[in-house]
């Protein structure tokens, strides 16, 4: 991809080989931007892809057509997505048999497709480019500004977008300390969950004594519906490795290391790749960019343990070492990947490094909330319209994210609470809403930013569900080293089961509330002190669910089976005998033109009955 | 010299101290399962759970492996920490409620008993402390068994959970489990640790032919060089008895003809 495949010995070589490259791209050249994210991949971007390429072939290249793949544009929800310039024209939902007439409208005569333009369903209106979709209005896109614009598995595409001006600063205007001070006073905090203060982690990195030292990236993104990381590393892997040589030249670090779980197929490969294209370009290895500092970095795929994703667990498996936790009474910074000191940092914090480099740290300050700076990505999931990957300046409250952005819930529905933070984060209810989303705010509401996933959940969902459904993940993917979590998520576990099945006994809440408190206290590591969280604050904000399930043996969400009953409307009932067929323990008797009846000492709960109806006359009761 | 002060009495601590070790030479009790004074710190039992303060805040710590790098405060038997203990405790009885020497220690620990079911399977009441697989590869160098498997699945096994042909037989895991899950059987010519299914030949005393321990571990001793008399006398296939007898005669001799010891 590189298209003069030459050692960069000088910041000046660097930025006299972007102009080059910058003068190559002709600005009112077409492109065609197609997202290949992991979620546009899956509802067939490589076949758009492929249309579009046999596109441009057959018409001879008289036309000046670039087409190319990019990183996660974040509308997810409407994949595959399609971007053509100039005018930035966004095309959402694209098939194969779309690009004909994308080729022929839009690439060929500058005229939009309307058919395939987002329309807002509150006006009614088309929107042509991104900006006037409500779904990007209210977001920033800090970090993952190139994602929807580079190749990912192209240097110069990064390079010539302004990529590597930050190392070069770095390197050749600043000392080592200079760099620790500015990312310090940018009070960028660490994106992966922790939210502890970067530059301060830096500090004590330079100050330890002990060579080598390690700079390390957590790319071990393991929280189930999360996918902020993969998209980053995916979609821009350059800034994630910029970011790091930064790091290692302010810590005095020659040695790097990507820890990425082996299940991010394409974030392994395009790291490998850029990193790779780096060292061609001498943007890694020895005396990068003509300077004295040398740095490189080998990428280590995690085995997919959930636990891996904690700092020293991560660095016992980089070892070679299961992957089980240590105290941390001693910080890796002062001793970590085999004993000596280590800078380890979220793949989005790195990524946020090179572009307070360039635009300083007052910049970075400027935005977000008094305790957290900047922005941050979450994943916003579940069953919420618009679900896709968001990056917003922080204090941003949790309504703007899930109805300006998200475009509230699905279907109608009530929303009822958002779990951010992950499998260990907490369930927040509606009279939270408009909580800013920061780091402390959160914690304060029982809940964490975590490395940003944003579940949001309606009506229908039980919230006794909900825990279980979290504990039983936390209980599969703990590490089982010490006592509390091993057994304590087990027995939390075993209370949540029983009142899910309407086996709940008056005491059992506070059993929940007295095991989440030893948890919280006990447990050797974070995953185990933060398991507690889905549960006790679902049993703070949610405490008569929990009660309802215990005392009268009923799910109010009607998402237990057991506890509630499906019933036939007879008003709504047509007796078309579907649900009488299809019912596997002949429950539902009925004759034709009479509405039909379920008998309960019969029925199993199975809710076959409910799925077949056409008319909606099977109820939950 | 750093002060560590444990419930209100302080103490004069070396630097790289754990909590732990100074509250030993103070007197003060705290329980332990997986600390072995020959062993690196495990932390992973958590009844030796304490609280210290740290900027103002307590907060709860092991004190097996809590490094002392200056003043500490420390509390033993506050409210907090007591819960804590005994709350990990409780977990652990509900897991082997089996086990004599578990219901011992809680018994000290003033836990009577368990609110909780047994939800996790324990091998012969095998509590997960690690002692075993930490001795049997940092002290005698064999790492013939390890911790298989994740949370709840987890168990101490040897490789594929098949008889190990890296164990020597020395039964130094079974000497330091806590709670008996290890057993050393001897054989007719066999000595066996279990539940691993290793074996190793038995040695059997010469002059009365009862057992005396495996073979492969005279083997590995005598590898790693420097004997005394005392070493080679305990090397020799004799008994406990039958070794009495003759250390106490090669005494004799020795002191007769007035040559050394060693």
């Amino acid at each position: 991809m590189t298209t003069v495949a030459t050692r960069l010995e000088s910041p000046q070589a660097l930025e006299e080989y972007r102009e080059r490259l910058r003068a190559l791209r002709k600005s009112d050249a077409r492109r065609v931007r197609v997202c290949m994210g992991t979620g546009c991949t899956a509802k067939g971007a490589p076949r758009v892809l492929a249309r579009f390429r046999q596109a441009a072939e057959d018409s001879g290249g008289g036309e000046v057509v670039e087409t190319k793949c990019t990183g996660c544009h974040g509308f997810c929800e409407r994949g595959p997505i399609v971007v053509v310039d100039p005018g930035n024209i966004f095309y959402q939902g694209v098939k194969e048999e779309d690009v004909a007439d994308i080729w022929r409208e839009t690439v060929l005569q500058g005229r939009p497709v309307e058919r395939l333009l987002y329309k807002d369903d509150a006006t009614g209106g088309l929107a042509r480019t991104p900006e006037e979709i409500p779904f990007y209005r209210a977001q920033r896109r800090v970090v993952l500004a190139l994602n929807g614009l580079v190749d990912p598995k192209s240097i110069d595409d990064y390079i010539a977008a302004g990529g590597y001006a930050g190392l070069a600063k770095a390197l050749t205007t600043m000392k080592p300390d200079e760099i620790i001070e500015i990312v310090t006073r940018s009070g960028l905090r660490g994106r992966g969950g922790g939210g502890f203060p970067t530059g301060r982690k830096w500090r004590s990195c330079r100050d330890a004594h002990g060579e080598p030292k390690y700079v390390i990236a957590n790319g071990d993104e393991g929280d189930p519906g999360a996918f902020m990381d993969r998209s980053l590393m995916e979609g821009t892997p350059h800034a994630v490795i910029e970011g790091m040589i930064i790091g290692g030249y302010a810590v005095g670090s020659s040695h790097g290391y990507i820890y990425v779980r082996n299940e991010y197929p394409m974030a392994v490969e395009h790291l490998s790749l850029a990193i790779r294209q780096a060292r061609e370009l001498g943007l890694l290895g020895e005396g990068i960019l003509g300077t004295t500092h040398s740095f490189d970095i080998k990428i280590n795929r995690g085995a997919g343990a959930f636990v891996c994703g904690e700092s020293t667990a991560l660095m016992a498996s980089l070892e070679g070492r299961v992957g089980e936790p240590r105290a941390k009474y001693v910080h890796t910074v002062e001793s970590g990947v085999w004993g000596k000191p280590s800078l380890l940092n979220n793949v989005e914090t790195w990524a946020n490094v090179p572009a307070i480099i360039v635009k300083g740290a007052e910049w970075f300050a400027s935005m977000g909330t008094q305790g957290s700076k900047g922005t941050k990505i979450f994943s916003l999931v579940g069953k919420v319209k618009n679900s896709g990957l968001v990056e917003v300046p922080m204090g941003v409250t949790l309504r703007q994210m899930i109805f300006e952005i998200g475009g509230g819930i699905r279907e109608g529905k009530r929303f009822k609470a958002v779990q951010t933070g992950g499998p260990s984060g907490g369930c927040i209810p509606e009279e939270f809403l408009d909580t800013p989303v920061d780091f402390d705010e959160l914690t304060k509401l029982g809940s964490m930013m975590g490395s940003g996933g944003m579940i949001v959940m309606d009506e229908d969902t039980c919230m006794v569900g909900v825990a279980k459904y979290f504990l039983e993940f936390l209980r599969d993917e703990s590490c089982g080293k010490c006592t509390p979590c091993r057994e304590g998520i087990a027995q939390m576990l075993e209370v949540l089961t029983r009142i899910s099945k309407g086996e709940g006994r008056d005491g059992d809440i506070a059993v929940l509330e007295e095991l989440g408190a030893l948890l919280k206290d006990a447990a050797l590591c974070a995953l185990g002190t933060s398991a507690p969280n889905p549960v006790l604050s679902t049993v703070k904000y949610f405490r008569e669910e929990y009660e309802a399930h215990i005392r009268e043996k009923r799910c109010p969400a009607k998402q237990c089976p057991g506890l509630f009953r499906y019933e036939i409307d007879p008003a709504a009932c047509k007796a078309c005998g579907v649900c009488r067929k299809k019912c596997p323990v002949q429950a539902i008797s009925g004759e034709r033109k009479k509405p039909h009846v379920i008998d309960q000492s019969k029925c199993t709960n199975c809710g076959t009955c409910f799925q077949v109806c056409a008319f909606s006359a099977v109820k939950k009761v | 010299m750093p002060t560590v002060t444990i419930d209100g009495r302080p103490y004069v601590a070396r630097d790289g101290d754990t909590i732990l070790a100074v509250a030993r030479r103070l007197g003060v009790w705290i329980p332990t399962l997986c600390h072995h004074e020959a062993l690196e710190p495990y932390a992973a039992c958590r009844v030796c759970l304490v609280e210290i303060e740290r900027r103002g805040w307590w907060q709860v710590v092991t004190s097996c492996n809590y490094p002392i790098r200056g003043d500490l405060n420390v509390r033993v038997n506050s409210e907090r920490a007591v819960r804590a203990r005994q709350g990990v405790m409780k977990l652990l009885l509900a897991r082997s409620p089996e086990s004599a020497e578990l219901r011992e220690l809680a018994r000290r620990m003033g836990v009577e008993s368990t609110p909780y079911p047994k939800v996790t399977e324990s091998q012969r009441n095998c509590i997960l402390c690690g002692l075993c697989v930490r001795v049997c590869s940092e002290r005698i160098g064999a790492a013939a068994i390890s911790l298989a498997g994740r949370g709840v699945e987890r168990a101490v096994a040897a490789p594929f959970r098949m008889p190990s042909e890296d164990c020597i037989g020395c039964g130094a895991c079974a000497e330091v489990c806590p709670v008996g899950t290890i057993v050393v059987r001897e054989h007719a010519d066999e000595v066996e640790i279990s539940p691993f299914k290793s074996r190793a030949r038995l040695r059997r005393c010469a002059s009365c032919g009862r057992p005396v321990g495996s073979e492969r571990v005279r083997e590995v001793l005598a590898s790693r060089g420097g004997p005394t008399l005392v070493e080679i006398l305990s090397r020799e296939p004799l008994c406990e008895s039958c070794r009495r007898k003759r250390l106490a005669a090669e005494l004799t001799r020795s002191a007769r003809s007035g040559a050394g010891m060693a």
